[in-house]
Order: structure tokens, then sequence, then C-alpha cells
């Protein structure tokens, strides 16, 4: 068989894994007409395709534009052709600038060095995994002490383990967890992150490294199914890291706890007044279609008017922290384009909310900010479903 | 073991099809291998074996060779089974002495394996060789066909077969699920390219299926059962209740306007939804029959049991409204059946990015086309929803075509009556218009010199599809119809954000959703796309799988009126074509049942899928009744006395081409 692929942008664009070939597409400009970012862009979605198999890879590579995909997988989800930007053409168009030495913005590339020096985002130390746990108020199972066998090994995930606003979110969830009687138990310090950004960034050589890694200290445990709170750990174990020989049985809390509702449900008996409004994030949303529990779980809460934004669902605005969007801000605003969860706060108020409902750890505090930004400070609070919960359940942190 | 005294002589022919077959089997190694099989006499390789001179080899070796039986080593019997069995015919021989050896579809066209691929075709080969061996001459059997045509659908599709047919002075029966025929086309205002006025060219011959005697028109109407076979269909159409006795009434309609709802309230579903109407209403002014219906899920009297029934007092003496109906079902025998149901809009509203349904001023271009229409819900005004007329449209392209999320084809008409449509707001509105395309296909008669008309009208062509739709802006509190249409500009390679305070989405046409239903009781199959699937793409587009059932229009196809036109028209000459020559003749390949072993168990006449069994009482026995058979062997497998027989499946010749297959094919050492 002959290969008509020997331009090195033509060779990229027929390795594909997920999707559809890149061959396929007609220039329709959708998924940049699509793309929260596109206008912003100098290569948007369809140009990379475009210009690969024009011969001008390079230029792409080279391009700002590179590092301003936020991973929201809009584009991918529009394409007619079933064409997988997001999830496959990015990362491999990043993968590939860092194989030819080009240099990720800074913010992104200290933050790789974090993960491969710490095994976090943040560059915490590994001692310091439980600090949540200081405060809590229910047993606690370190299966890196005490192995044994448990129903749930919870992956606590970088942010909920460290940072201070995470941090109440992770408590709720263990009360709720005890409270439904669930026998559950986390990795301690041997917890690492599990990378699914890593990959949307491109760094294919330290994904695999953290599913290596990751695989062996899950093989070590018994357990019957992985729970996180991060939803891209939750893609990165759902969609991933079966690529990689690495399959565990996964749910993200919000999916775990809708199908235990019944017995939930007479635990929420302190009425939560507020109009909310819920913000489908991409990971579970977009990404793995999880759109019917969280709202469930918010209309099991007494008290709770929900309301939708005019995005919401499949079409729901990201907030522009995926895909390495967390730490691409600067560059983002640098090249002319806007911080999405600012747009999305707006939304949220413009709909009447009081309390803009999340399901992922990365949004607590990037909406947080933006409504200080938007001048939304005291009117829109931020809160994950975890806390709304567990504040009807009475087992609610009192501080604030 | 052979079921015949004499010797048999057999001719095997090894066709190279071009070279389909010859590039990858060694056609001479075949011949040479088939010459070396039992009662082979001679055995021959050709370019075409389908050709006049392949055809007169095997007729010429018949009579110079007293070949009495023949194994055509080519392609998939569906193709050319007929061809070698008349050839033989021709010669003398019984046509079901040939047997077909398939080395094309299922040999040559799925390897590249030659040494693999002669060894398996010689399998096939000496398999033919040792079935035939045991073939039994056969006689057709011929039945009457009844000359009787039903028609399912009565869009212009239908109306065309219709009319063709009763002009051919043949009976027809028009079946229209909706209280009026018209079908899409009755929808619209004007038709590209030529922009003939719809109503004008469509109602003339509306009216004459309704005045044609030879046309039995049934509207409100459906095909509950289809049984038999062709030739002899048997069909029970459930007429629904109207309410309204149709041979009583003169279409006067002051019954609707006695209707104790002074106003209309309910939405017409033939507007769209656009407009309202009254529990007994005509959907548009221009139906046929011109008799009006009434909805059973509306009218008072027949929801709640009580009412003025003004109407009944309106139509005083002519009596012609029965709140008293019921539906009725009526069999018919018809000899073939023409099916015309047409496609449905795809609803936009599952691509939430395009605001339809939540954004006022988005329409479907459906919609669209009542509102231009001067018989429509606004007499042919266009405005946005809050009576403004609008200033700047957009026209979105391929919405669910072309589209592997909805329907992977192209819709083939949106293009053109995207043109239509802009044209036709154009000269309503003088707005600014945005038509939003990936390709502009106007490949047609006319088509593409439509298109440079409306480009040079003015009307904008912007490459991109469209991402989304969304209210722009709003402009210091005060509420306004602008919304953006942002839409990757792939000429210009910029994003663009346009602001429009219409948007037409031109939808997909796509299968009606009972067409499973359908294409189950009519024994049919649907193509990878949902439409019906017709016998073959080039040389048979009208025919289906089972006999006697044709198609036309979009139900087969996505296809414009003059292509749907001239399908139904084929369509028609295909049906008379059947049921002109008054008999058909069927395979012989048929069951038998011997009476002597059949223990009168009645397994067999449940298990039939066609019905093909009947018992009778007095013998108690089962018979076979060939004209409805078709020699699936169901019952045949399913006899406990093994009292049935496929005539030419029989157990002798299923072992014997099981034998050929193993033993005599296979290679040495095994
Ligand atoms: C918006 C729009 C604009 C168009 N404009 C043009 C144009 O300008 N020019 C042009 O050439 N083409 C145009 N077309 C295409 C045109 O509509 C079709 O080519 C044409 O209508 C096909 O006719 P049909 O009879 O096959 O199907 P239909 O018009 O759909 O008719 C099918 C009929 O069958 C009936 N039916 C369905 N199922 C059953 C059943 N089970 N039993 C009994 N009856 C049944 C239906 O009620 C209907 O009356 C347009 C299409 C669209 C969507
Ligand atoms: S949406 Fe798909 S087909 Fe269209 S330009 Fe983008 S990648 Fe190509
Ligand atoms: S994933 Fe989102 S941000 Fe990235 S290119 Fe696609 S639409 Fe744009």
């Amino acid at each position: 068989m002959t290969t008509l692929q020997t331009d090195p942008g033509m060779e990229f664009l027929a390795q594909r894994v997920d999707g559809d070939p890149a061959f396929g597409c007609i220039q329709c400009g959708t998924c940049a007409a699509s793309c929260p970012l596109g206008a912003a862009m100098e290569y948007p979605p369809r140009q990379l395709i475009l210009q690969a198999r024009s011969g001008n890879l390079d230029k792409i590579l080279s391009s700002p534009s590179l590092w301003m995909c936020v991973g929201c997988h809009t584009c991918s989800s529009r394409c007619p052709r079933g064409i997988e930007l997001a999830d496959d053409l990015w990362p491999a168009l990043r993968d590939r600038a860092m194989q030819e030495g080009i240099q990720p913005p800074a913010e992104l590339q200290e933050t790789f060095q974090n993960i491969f020096k710490y095994g976090n985002s943040l560059g915490e130390s590994a001692r310091k995994r439980l600090d949540w746990a200081k405060e809590l108020d229910v047993p606690l199972r370190d299966l890196s002490k005490e192995p044994t066998a448990v129903e749930v090994l919870w992956l606590v995930c970088d942010y909920p383990s460290y940072y201070p606003r995470n941090q109440v979110v992770t408590r709720d969830f263990a009360r709720i967890l005890t409270a439904l009687g669930v026998r559950w138990g986390v990795l301690g310090n041997k917890e690492k992150a599990v990378g699914d950004c890593d990959r949307l960034f491109g760094e294919e050589g330290l994904f695999e490294m953290l599913v290596e890694n990751n695989k062996k200290l899950f093989d070590k445990h018994q357990f019957e199914k992985i729970v996180t709170l991060d939803t891209h750990s939750y893609r990165a174990l759902e969609h991933f890291y079966p690529r990689y020989g690495a399959e565990y049985p996964v749910e993200h809390y919000t999916t775990f706890l809708a199908d235990r509702l019944d017995l939930l449900k007479p635990l929420l008996t302190k009425p939560v007044k507020a109009t909310v409004t819920y913000h489908d994030n991409c990971c579970i949303g977009r990404r793995a279609g999880i759109f019917d529990q969280p709202r469930m779980l918010l209309e099991a809460i007494p008290g709770v008017k929900l309301v939708e934004m005019a995005r919401n669902r499949e079409n729901a605005l990201c907030c522009g922290g995926g895909g390495g969007g967390m730490w691409l801000d600067g560059h983002i605003v640098e090249h002319g384009g806007q911080r999405l969860s600012d747009q999305r706060v707006r939304q949220a108020a413009e709909v009447g909310a009081e309390v803009l409902a999340v399901s992922c750890p990365l949004e607590l505090s990037r909406f947080e900010d933006s409504t200080k930004v938007a001048g939304l400070e005291n009117k829109l609070l931020v809160r994950d479903i975890i806390e709304l919960l567990a504040e009807s359940m009475d087992l609610g942190e009192k501080e604030k | 073991m052979t079921a015949h005294e004499k010797e048999s002589k057999i001719g095997v022919y090894i066709c190279h099809c071009g070279t389909n077959i010859s590039s990858v089997i060694d056609v001479h190694a075949l011949a040479e291998f088939a010459k070396g099989l039992p009662h082979v006499v001679l055995a021959r390789e050709y370019k075409y074996m389908c050709s006049d001179p392949g055809q007169d080899l095997i007729k010429k070796d018949i009579a110079e060779h007293e070949l009495d039986r023949v194994v055509v080593a080519a392609c998939s019997p569906l193709l050319h089974e007929a061809t070698f069995r008349k050839a033989a015919e021709m010669a003398g021989l019984n046509p079901f002495l040939v047997q077909m050896a398939n080395i094309r579809e299922q040999v040559a066209w799925v390897t590249d394996d030659s040494s693999g691929a002669l060894q398996k075709a010689e399998a096939h080969v000496a398999a033919a060789v040792h079935r035939v061996n045991e073939h039994k001459p056969l006689e057709r059997r011929s039945v009457a066909i009844t000359p009787r045509v039903m028609i399912v659908g009565g869009g212009i599709a239908g109306i065309e077969a219709a009319l063709t047919l009763a002009e051919a002075d043949k009976e027809v029966i028009l079946v229209e699920r909706e209280p009026s025929i018209g079908g899409h086309m009755s929808m619209f205002d004007k038709t590209f390219p030529t922009l003939d006025c719809a109503a004008c060219i469509l109602t003339p011959k509306m009216t004459a299926v309704k005045d044609e005697p030879k046309i039995k028109l049934m509207t409100y109407s459906e095909v509950e059962s289809v049984d038999g076979a062709v030739g002899k269909y048997k069909v029970r159409v459930r007429r629904k209740a109207r309410y309204v006795n149709e041979d009583l009434c003169v279409g006067c309609m002051q019954c609707i306007d006695a209707c104790v709802f002074r106003k209309p309230k309910f939405p017409n579903e033939y507007d769209q939804g656009l407009a309202l109407r009254k529990p007994i209403y005509v959907p548009f002014p221009q139906a046929v029959p011109p008799v009006p219906v009434i909805d059973p899920k509306t009218c008072l009297q027949l929801t709640k049991g009580k009412c003025k029934q003004s109407c009944v007092e309106a139509c005083g003496d002519r009596n012609a409204i029965e709140l008293e109906q019921e539906d009725t079902v009526e069999q018919f025998e018809v000899g073939a059946i023409i099916v015309a149901t047409g496609f449905k809009t795809f609803d936009p509203s599952v691509m939430p990015y395009y605001g339809y349904g939540v954004l006022p001023n988005v329409y479907t271009s459906l919609e669209i086309e009542r509102l231009v229409n001067a018989a429509g819900p606004t007499g042919g005004k266009l405005t946005l929803h809050d009576g403004s007329v609008p200033k700047r449209v957009g026209i979105v392209h391929c919405v669910g075509s072309r589209d592997k999320n909805y329907h992977a084809y192209c819709s083939k008409v949106c293009c053109m009556y995207s043109l239509k449509l802009a044209h036709l707001v154009k000269e309503k509105t003088d707005a600014e218009i945005f038509n939003f395309y990936i390709d502009m296909r106007t490949s047609g008669k006319g088509f593409e010199e439509f298109y440079n008309r409306v480009q040079n009208e003015g009307v904008h062509f912007i490459r991109g599809k469209v991402g989304e739709i969304d209210s722009a802006p709003s402009n210091n509190g005060e509420p306004s119809n602008l919304m953006t249409v942002k839409v990757d500009d792939t000429l210009l390679g910029e994003i663009r954000n346009i602001e429009v305070d219409m948007v037409i989405l031109a939808v997909a046409l796509e299968p009606q959703p009972d067409v499973d239903q359908v294409r189950r009781m009519f024994g049919m199959s649907c193509s990878a796309d949902g439409f019906f699937l017709e016998k073959h793409p080039k040389l048979a587009p009208v025919n289906t799988a089972n006999d006697g059932v044709f198609l036309a229009g979009v139900c087969q196809g996505v296809k414009d009126i003059p292509d749907t036109v001239a399908q139904a028209s084929a369509a028609a000459a295909k049906a008379m074509a059947l049921i002109d020559r008054g008999y058909i003749e069927l395979e012989p390949n048929t069951a038998e049942i011997d009476e002597e072993a059949c223990s009168g168990c009645k397994i067999c006449n449940n298990l039939c899928p066609y019905d093909a069994i009947e018992y009778d009482e007095e013998k108690e026995v089962s018979r076979v009744i060939p004209e409805l058979c078709k020699g699936c062997g169901t019952c045949v497998a399913a006899c406990p006395a093994q009292a049935i027989t496929g005539v030419h499946f029989t157990n002798a010749q299923i072992f014997a081409e099981i034998e050929g297959a193993l033993f005599d094919a296979a290679p040495a050492g095994v």
C-alpha cells in the first residue's frame, strides 16, 4: 500500500485515536464558530486541520493560539464529521510542539514541574495530602497506613486536598459518605495527581508516567469502585486510562449520590432557601453526558428553586478552566481572549440565580473570582452541590 | 448415489467478469480443476459469460455435447441466475438444471490472496457440480394477477402515480393518512427553480384524483395489514372516523362557521402550528376532498359528550355530520402496491445552539414556506413574532443534514429551497439576506442559473456552517429582536458575528417516524439513511426486494419534485407492466407436503411467515398453497414428521453440495 501521508502535517492528521479521521473535515467552520475562544485564536480549530494538511504544521505549532484551547469539547461535540478535536487533535499538537522544543506559557510549565516534582499541580508537599482532614469529625480510613478492602476508594485529588476553599467541600463529602453508611477509604499521602489535564495540555509523556504509577498504586488496594469529586480525574480514569491498559470502575460523586437518592432524601431535612442554577462542567457534561444527576440532587434539597441558564446541558458555556485553562488565563487574556468564567457568572445572574451550583473543584475559586470581577460578589454565591446537600443534612460547616 | 438412471453430462463455465474475477483467481486452473469433477464433460472459461457470445457458448454446448446440466461460476445468482437459466431454456434444457457458483462476491472481491482464492473457488465449483447432479426439472406455475394497484401516500408522488395508472385505465386505490392529499408540495407557495406557483400546478392534479372514476380515494386512512403475495395482495385499510360523511357533504363549510367555538383555538398541524383551527376544520382551502373533518381530541361533543351541535344544525337536510361515526376497516385485493409515504422535516430543537423553540424568531424552512404562502396563515405576509417586518434574515443551510450527529446524508433540496426562500423573503420584505452554506449544491436543470439570479438580487452568501445563534446583547435594556449568528467565514478566514432579526433553519428531510412499521408491513428494508431500500441502486430504483411493491418519491431517498414525479411515473409504469401481463410466473422453488407422511399437527401452518399453508379439514393434513409459498424453508425444518420438502432444496441436494465443498475440493493431504 502506498501512503500519501509523507508530509508531516498529513502524517499527523492520519494518526487519530478517537473520533473519525481528520481527513474527512469539510472545512465548515462549525468548530471555530462554536469555540468560545475561537475569535481570539490565530488558528481556531478548523484552521488546525487546514494548515496541517497544507504543509503549515510549523505555523500552528509556534502560534500562541496553540495554548488557548481550554478543552471544553464544544467543537468536537458539534463537528458534523465526528472529528475529535478537543480530546485528540489539540493535545497531540501540543505534545508535538513540546517535542520540537517549543515552550508552553510559563504558568503552565510551572504546573508541569509541580506535578512532576510533587505529584500535584499546586506544588504542595505530599505530606500535607491529608491536611484537609485535620478538622474532620468523622472517622477516616487511610488505606496507605491500614490497607483494607473498601467499597469506595475515594480519590480526593489535588484541589480538594490542598485548596482551602475546596477543603470545606471535601470534609462535607466525607460526612455525607459516612452518613450514607458507605465503607470508604483514601490513599493518604500516597495519592498522586490523576492527570487528565496533563493529557489535555499535551504532556503525553508526563501523563503516561502518572497512569503507570497510579495503576501500580491502585492495584495494591481492594475496592469496588473509585469515586472522585474531580471531574477531570473522573474523565481521565473513565476515558483515557483504559487506553493505557488501566481500567477501573469509576464514578463522579454526582452519579454516585444520585444512585443513592433514596437513602439521601430522608436526610435532606433542612431547607436551603435559594434560587439555584447549575453550571454543567465540560468533563462530566458535554463529554460524558451526565446532565440529569446533578439536577436530581439539587431538586431533592428542600427549599431549592432550580432555574436554568440560557446555555445549559450540552450547550453550556465552559468555565475556561479545563485543558490547562486554569493555568492559561494570563496567556489567553494576553492574546485577546476573555475569561469565560466572567461571562458565565453574568449568565447565572441574568436568570436571577442567587447560588451558582457547581460540581467541579476548579470552579469554586474560578467563579468566586469572577463574581468579584463582575461585581456580583454578594449577589451570587458559588457553592458545590456537596455543600448544599451537607447544609440540608445539617452536616455543613458553620464557618462563614 | 444419483437420482437419475442415465449418467449425467455437466458443463462448467468459468467467467472472468472482465478482470473482476480473473485478476484474483487463476481461471484457467479453475477450469482444469472442474474438468476432473464427476460427470463433468467439459469446462470452459470466458471473459463475459453473461454476454451474448458467452450465453451462446452454453447453448451450443448443450446442442453439440448433449449437456443435461450446467454450472456457471460467476457473480451472485441475484444478478444473473435468470440470464443463464434462460439461455439453457432456449437450448431446450429445463432451467432448473442450471446452478451458479458465486466466485465474485464471495471469493474474488473479498480477498487478494490468489492461492486461497483459487482453493475457495474450487470448493464453490465442486459444490455446485455435486448439487446440480441432484437437480430435477421443475415446472413454473403461473397465476392470474389482480389488475388493481394500491398507492400508499397521497403526496405529489402518490398523486402522479395514481393519475398515470388511471390514464391507462387501471383501477387505483389511493390511501392517504391525512384528511387531504397533497403532501408537502401543497404547503409551498412557489417551487424552485422556476418559481411556479405550487398550488397552480398541484391543485388541478389533486382535483383530477378526486374526479377520476378509476381512482378510489381514501383519505384519513391507513393500511393496517398486508397479506398474500405479488399479483394478489390482500390489504386491509382502516378509514378513521371523520365524523363528516364524504358522500353527503357538498363542501359548503357552513358547519365550520357554525361551530360553537367562535374563534379558531387549536394549532393547525398543517400550518406547522403557526395558525389556529376549530375542532371542525379543513386543513387548507384547496384540500381534497373538500370535506371538513372533526378532531375527536378537541370537539366538545366527542370529548365531553355535551355540545349544542350547531354544526349538525348548520348542515341541515344534508345530514352529512355523523358524530356517531366509527372507524371502518375494508379489505382490498390488489396486484401491485406503490409506496409513496414521503418524509418529515428534521426537528432542530435537538441542536440547542441554534435556539429553535427558545428564540422566538428562529423558524424552520417549512414554517417559512407557510408564512410566505398566499394561502397560508398570514395570507403571505411575512413578519416577526411582534408583527414587524424582518430587516435582516439569516438562512442556515445543512441543519441536520451532512452531520454525523443527525443525518450523514445531504438532503439535496435544501440549497435550492434556501435560494427560493431567499428570493421570496427578499421580494416580500426587501430584507438583507445572508445564506450560510458549506457547499452550494445546485446541480439540476436550471438550478445554477437560479443561484446566479438570486446572487444578482443582492443576497449574501457566506461560506461557513453556523456555530451558534444567540440573542444579541440588548441595548440599554430595550427589548430587541436582534440575534447574533456566529459563523466562521471560511473564505475570509474570520469568525464573524452577524446580526439578524430572523433566522430560517434549512432543516433536513428525514424518514417518516413510522418507517419501520411500514417497512415490515410491505416486506421492504431500509438503507443506512433510514429511507426505503430499492432493489438495485442503479438498475432497479423503483422496485423493492418484495416483488410487486414499488417505491416513489422521497420515501426512497431525498429528491425534489421533478425527480419525484419522474420516479412516480416509473413506478406506475412498472406496476402497469406487471398487472398488464395478466399473470405472473411463480418460481417453482416451493415447499411440498407429502400427505401420506403428514400427521396434521399444524405446526407448519402457524409458523409460515407468508400464510401459505392451509389445512384440509377433511383429510386432516396440511397443504402448501404454491402461489403464496416463497420457499423459505421454515416449515421444512419445523415438520416433526419430515413430511415437507423444499423442492429445489432437497436433502439429497444439500448433502451433495456439502460433499462437493468439503471433499472434492480439499487440498492434498486433508
Ligand atoms: C421546506 C421545503 C421546501 C421545498 N421546496 C421545493 C421546491 O421548491 N421545489 C421542489 O422541487 N422540491 C421542493 N421540496 C422537496 C419536495 O417537498 C419533495 O420533493 C416532495 O414533496 C416529495 O413528495 P412525496 O410525495 O414523495 O412526499 P410528501 O410530500 O411527503 O408526501 C407523502 C404523503 O404520504 C402521506 N403518508 C405518509 N405516511 C403514510 C402512511 N403510512 N399511510 C398513508 N399515507 C401516508 C403523507 O401524509 C403525505 O401526504 C421542498 C422540501 C422542503 C422540506
Ligand atoms: S467542525 Fe469538523 S468538519 Fe467542520 S471545520 Fe471543524 S473539524 Fe472540520
Ligand atoms: S475544545 Fe473548546 S476551547 Fe478547545 S478548540 Fe474546541 S471549542 Fe475551542
